[in-house]
């Protein structure tokens, strides 16, 4: 029995979901921004993003690390190439959330138009909730779960689409920066919900080690 | 200007087709063929029920824990165990397609098609050259094309230039390593069709092993190999396809039966074995 290989695998588990979390942290962040427009989170949200980065770089060391002692093989190889994987996934939500937390000093003219700052609102709080589907399904390693993620029409792309339609029948005087912050938020989010998706679906090879699920995530 | 842009999009595609990356290789015609393949010492089983099937250029690895019946399955495909007297095969093993524990198949002729190497080098105490000669020699080759076959045999074990100039010199003044080429090299001069390698490795230094490992690549274009490893990396290295094997422990009498738990190509026996057991060995999780 290799024990404390074992032990480290199920700590590298551990400090991925403990990643997710300070991603999730700045995903609240970037809904509450977006719908109270409290400036002063942006500076937490900074130093969490610092974090997050470190803990990708740190994560991925870990990795090589394991790859170089251990020669991996089966599900373990399946695991570290997958926790690779998804640490990428994290770090690119996180800076998909701070791009968008960015755009606060730009708040004002999202707000003016309602139609498409009330899909924006609705938007912030659906990739949040696909994200911790994700998360869920990584902790739990559930397949019905990853299954969903990877298969589901998303709510997302239909909010994304009445997000474009609105913006295109802007007219107001300022529509030009209300159309380019408006879409620079949406197109954002619609991303983090994509790569929450692509966690899904990568689990799924992880867990079943079927070929046909590694050929799916090509996309 | 916008013409050319137009012509070099709509060129042929430079991109590569990835979209089927690992078709199923070509598969090598069958060399071995066991089918319910049990191997006795006296009323003892030491392995049951083994189906497996060598190809041809082929190395197929032979895995599993101590006292698993690897070994006893290898010493099979060249009649090996027939020197233990309580011995016994049942079952089929084919060679070709011929029963090769037929009446009328002769051990010798057996073993002067399929070779071996063993665990420990052991070089006959003579010369470099009298031990790759040996076999030769007694299959009554003449004595003028000897050299040739000896130099060439020495060149596929990738031991020619060390020893070149040292042929009349003792074998036992090798290295380990050496010396274990040396037996590859005596077990090519007699042209078999398959080499059978009983852990060739396992008291060699790394360096020693990769020469070895390297060699193994090179020989499967000419030869069929088979190696019983406990080292899994090297399975996954050098063969093309896996057997794993554990023992099956019978409390009332407390021995112990090999029994063959998967076997496939060895890429998905490491990524994606399809029994937990293999898994768990593999993994080294077993027990």
């Amino acid at each position: 029995m290799r024990v404390s290989f074992t032990t480290e695998l199920e700590q590298l588990r551990l400090q991925v979901e403990l990643m997710a979390i300070r991603v999730d942290q700045n995903l609240e962040r970037m809904r509450l921004l977006l719908v109270e427009g409290d400036l002063s989170i942006a500076e937490d949200a900074y130093r969490a993003d610092d974090e997050i980065d470190a803990m990708n770089v740190s994560l991925t060391e870990r990795c090589y690390d394991l790859l170089r002692r251990e020669a991996p093989v089966a599900s373990d190889l399946r695991f570290i190439v997958s926790v690779l994987r998804i640490l990428s996934e994290l770090e690119r939500i996180g800076d998909l959330a701070l791009r968008v937390i960015k755009l606060g000093p730009e708040r004002h003219f999202i707000v003016s138009n309602p139609p498409t700052y009330d899909i924006l609102v609705a938007m912030a709080s659906q990739v949040i909730e696909d994200f911790r589907d994700a998360v869920r399904a990584w902790a739990t390693l559930s397949l019905d779960l990853a299954a969903s993620l990877a298969l589901r029409v998303r709510p997302m792309d239909l909010y994304y689409e009445r997000l474009m339609a609105e913006v295109l029948r802007l007219e107001s005087p300022d529509a030009v920066p209300v159309a380019v912050s408006t879409f620079a938020a949406g197109r954002a989010l619609e991303r983090i919900s994509d790569h929450a998706a692509i966690i899904g679906a990568r689990l799924r090879y992880l867990i079943t080690g079927d070929r046909d699920h590694l050929t799916s995530e090509v996309r | 200007m916008t013409d050319s842009i137009n012509e070099t999009l709509s060129g042929p595609a430079v991109v590569p087709d990835v979209t089927n990356t690992a078709p199923e290789p070509e598969e090598h015609a069958v060399v071995f063929e066991a089918r319910d393949l049990n191997v006795y010492y006296g009323d003892f089983r030491a392995v049951r029920d083994v189906n497996l099937t060598v190809r041809q250029h082929e190395v197929t690895a032979l895995i599993g824990p101590s006292g698993c019946g690897k070994t006893t399955v290898l010493r099979c495909f060249n009649r090996m165990n027939d020197l233990i007297e309580t011995a016994r095969v049942e079952g089929s093993l084919t060679y070709h397609g011929i029963d090769l524990y037929d009446r009328a198949v002769n051990p010798v002729e057996v073993r002067r098609h399929i070779g071996m190497v063993f665990q420990k080098p052991n070089p006959f105490p003579k010369s470099i050259y009298d031990n790759v000669a040996y076999g030769p020699r007694i299959a009554g080759a003449k004595k003028d094309g000897l050299d040739e076959t000896v130099e060439r045999a020495l060149r596929s074990a990738a031991l020619w230039d060390e020893v070149k100039d040292r042929l009349k010199a003792s074998a036992l003044g090798l290295s380990g390593g050496q010396q274990q080429r040396l037996c590859i090299a005596r077990a090519i001069a007699i042209e078999p069709e398959v080499i059978l390698m009983d852990e060739p490795c396992s008291a060699l230094d790394p360096i020693a092993t990769g020469r070895i490992e390297d060699l193994m690549t090179e020989l499967k274009s000419r030869y069929t190999i088979v190696i019983v490893t406990h080292n899994m990396q090297q399975a996954a290295r050098v063969s093309d396809r896996t057997a794993f094997f554990t023992a099956e422990v019978n409390e009332i009498s407390d021995t112990r039966t090999g029994i063959l738990i998967e076997f496939d190509r060895t890429e998905r026996i490491f990524s994606t074995p399809s029994d937990e057991r293999t898994e768990a060995y593999i993994t080294g999780r077993f027990g």
